[in-house]
């Protein structure tokens, strides 16, 4: 082998006319709209999820929630073959001699910086969703509040990169996509296929990526979405995250002396299971709707949950305190804002589709309210606490 | 131009900027195995994807001088490769969990050997009917 072919390559060396501005900026903009939708997407779950958010949530309607998840999810999805593509037109600059001159070089270090910045987060935001959709978690980071920090980074980066590059897609979007006016100088091979039909091609590969896995969220795709991670099956036709095993709770939810208890302040009642089937029923349809882009309609019937506010007096507009019966967990504790309370939709639920709740559906009981993350749809109820 | 260069360059080094005070709030662990995750993603690319690129470009390159009009092969192997590597979490089932049978539903196998036929199988189709007509 010769010396030089250890070497690493120069720019020069990349010859494609495939290579080029004229590619990087249309699929640069596809991407631009994919990370632009999982970042709006991705605030309006982060306000969802926390205790005190930035705007009070809405209840109506009641499928808000799971749209915008799945949209979140489905944009994230498409954006990996159109990052890879992306990267692939733009790697020759990589090897780009730096400029010899201190200050051409300063700014260029400073554009090389935003860039590694950008690159380093849009890999890290579409790695670690994919693998969370999977509930893969190979990493010992917090994924939520790490992959929220990133979502902030990779839209700064995002922003900064379009300010430097502002005059190059202007004039490139402005000339005819096979035009050679902005290509490298060394771009002379003609190649196997034309720039149009990549930009359509990776395009075509980002339908098809989210095609492959929307139907954990839309029921329609489910035979097409090879890729899934959720093909609606579970007790009533609604999939589970955790199962009682393991949130350990089997024994304490199947104990005949099991009593929800509601409270506020010094009032208080404990209900059986019995006690609770016998308050006046009532039955929703609502969705499950996971941070994990997943979701599923159930057929929920129960107890309407101001019914139960109203036995220990409770006035309205007042936030409520969920505790589960499992021992540990971040979601154990779980805050249901006032809205949500007041709702008439809002439910402490004892059957699914007709049938008693299955145990890992949260047997004896659970909170299910419109437009709320799975996740705070707490299972195997001990208390319910007007705050 | 200028001055919406300047503004969205202001603004976003201001969004990253708060993102980065976000991403230090969450302590110095979880900060070592973020910057461990954003650098070992940038090296899986640039040091393993793309040189695998570069060596199967080649491979395209020298069929279109044969005289091959190739172009439906690289856009299937695109959307094979592509769409193969964000299935990566499902195919491995990385997160599947004994106590619960509806996560990770499904034969990914299968499903990955029935997306890549039909991929397969229409890029050679395109191919034969692009080499029929004149």
């Amino acid at each position: 082998m010769k010396l030089e072919a250890l070497a690493p390559p120069r720019e020069a060396d990349f010859t494609s006319r495939l290579r080029s501005p004229a590619v990087a900026a249309r699929v640069g903009v596809w991407l631009g709209i994919c990370f632009v939708i999982a970042f709006v997407t991705g605030l309006i779950s982060h306000e969802a999820h926390v205790t005190h958010p930035f705007v009070g949530f809405p209840t109506r309607p009641v499928w808000l929630y799971r749209w915008t998840q799945a949209l979140h999810v489905a944009s994230g999805t498409a954006a990996i073959p159109l990052l890879l593509v992306k990267l692939w037109s733009v790697f020759p600059k990589l090897f780009a001699r730096p400029p010899r001159r201190i200050t051409e070089l300063a700014v260029e270090s400073l554009e090389r910086g935003s860039i590694a910045v950008l690159v380093g987060a849009a890999i890290f935001q579409l790695a670690s969703g994919v693998a969370n959709t999977a509930q893969w978690y190979p990493w010992g980071f917090h994924f939520r509040a790490t992959h929220y920090a990133m979502a902030w980074i990779a839209l700064g980066a995002l922003a900064v990169h379009v300010a430097v590059k502002l005059p190059l897609i202007r004039s490139v979007l402005g000339s005819p996509i096979e035009s050679a006016e902005h290509d490298r100088p060394s771009t002379a091979e003609s190649g196997p296929l034309d720039r149009r039909t990549l930009v359509r091609g990776s395009l075509l590969a980002a339908g098809v990526a989210v095609l492959a896995t929307a139907g954990s969220a839309v029921p329609v795709l489910r035979r097409v979405s090879v890729f899934g991670v959720r093909s609606g099956g579970g007790p009533g036709g609604v999939p589970i995250n955790k199962s009682a095993r393991a949130a350990d709770v089997v024994a304490a939810a199947l104990s005949p002396s099991y009593r929800l208890t509601v409270r506020h302040g010094a009032r208080s009642v404990e209900l059986s299971r019995a006690d609770l089937e016998g308050l006046r029923q009532r039955t929703g349809v609502l969705p499950i709707a996971c941070v994990e882009g997943w979701s599923a309609n159930g057929t929920w019937d129960g107890v309407r949950l101001r019914d139960l506010l109203d036995l220990v007096g409770a006035p309205r507009g007042r936030d409520v305190r969920f505790t589960s019966l499992q021992q540990h967990g971040p979601y154990k504790v779980t805050t249901l804002p006032s809205q949500f309370a007041d709702d008439p939709l809002t439910l402490v639920a004892l059957g699914l589709d007709g049938e008693k709740l299955a145990l890992d559906h949260g047997y004896p009981c659970r909170l299910i309210a419109p437009d709320r993350p799975g996740v705070l749809q707490t299972k195997w109820l001990d208390q319910v606490e007007v705050l | 131009m200028r001055a919406t260069r300047v503004l969205l360059g202001a603004a976003g080094v201001a969004i990253a900027a708060y993102g980065v005070s976000l991403l230090l709030d969450l302590g110095f662990a979880n900060l070592r195995a973020t910057l461990e995750w954003l650098v070992g993603g940038v090296l899986l690319h640039d040091a393993v994807l793309a040189p695998l690129t570069i060596v199967v470009g080649a491979v395209f390159v020298r069929a279109r001088r044969a005289g091959l009009r190739i172009a439906p092969l690289v856009i299937g192997g695109v959307v094979l490769a592509s769409v193969s590597i964000a299935a990566i979490p499902v195919l491995g089932r990385f997160g599947e969990r004994a106590d619960n049978a509806t996560l990770l539903d499904r034969n990914y196998l299968v499903g990955w050997l029935v997306f890549a036929g039909v991929t397969v199988a229409v890029s050679l189709v395109l191919l034969v009917r692009g080499r029929q007509r004149p």
